[in-house]
């Protein structure tokens, strides 16, 4: 039989499995907000693009911004303006960005039947 | 010559002029999108994030997207699958329905 303390022990390793092995912790909109300065020449201040050819942010899903700027960093999507800048970031900045343009008002989600 | 000056004007002013796609057809022919694009919060699997809002999203952008699938310069299975389907007309009346949506409610 387990005793008590190796049970907690069980219970604990057990949870750490079952946590998501992204590497990335949660985005803070208001710190996003400050570093988001670069992005705003393009996007806008609040991720509503200026040039039409730019996606809009605002609104947009936090998990897919992320994603879209970790692939820009590690090349899997290629583009050679958003190359550069995503090089500089790390996990937390992409999570902080992610958090400021998702809280936006913007996108649609849609629900079409 | 003059013919000619006339002809390349013309030919000028037209490559400007990007026509935009229609949003009426561009409805009918975004079916298939909807099953993933038309689905609040619906979840991408390996990995996992959620499907892109394109509701209300640029038309410009939605075109560009579309043909890097298409080129294959952009990675999504499912998505460059979907792309090759799709003519340029079909592109741009899909792109033109999508960005449509949202504007003005």
């Amino acid at each position: 039989m387990l005793n008590h303390s190796k049970m907690n022990v069980l219970i604990g390793l057990l949870i750490l499995a079952l946590m998501p092995a992204t590497g990335f912790s949660r985005g803070d909109p208001a710190t996003g907000e400050k570093k988001a300065a670069t992005c705003e020449a393009c996007h806008g201040k609040t991720g509503m693009s200026i040039d039409p050819n730019y996606p809009i942010l605002a609104g947009q899903h936090e998990s897919y911004l992320i994603k879209a700027l970790a692939d820009y960093r590690s090349g899997a999507r290629e583009n050679a303006i958003m190359a550069s800048f995503a090089a500089q970031l790390s996990n937390q900045d992409i999570e902080d960005l992610a958090a400021w343009f998702a809280s936006q008002e913007g996108l649609e989600d849609l629900s079409i039947k | 010559m003059r013919f000619l000056l006339i002809i390349s004007a013309l030919f000028l002013v037209c490559g400007q002029v990007q026509a935009k796609g229609d949003p009426a057809a561009g409805k009918i022919k975004a079916y298939t999108c909807t099953g993933c694009h038309g689905i609040a919060g619906y979840n991408n699997v390996y990995p996992t994030y959620k499907v892109p809002k394109i509701g209300g999203q640029n038309y410009e952008y939605l075109v560009i997207a579309l043909k890097e699938y298409r080129d294959g310069n952009r990675d999504h299975g499912t998505m460059e699958l979907q792309a090759q389907t799709l003519s340029d007309q079909d592109m741009e009346d899909i792109a033109a329905y999508f960005a449509s949506l949202g504007k003005d409610d």
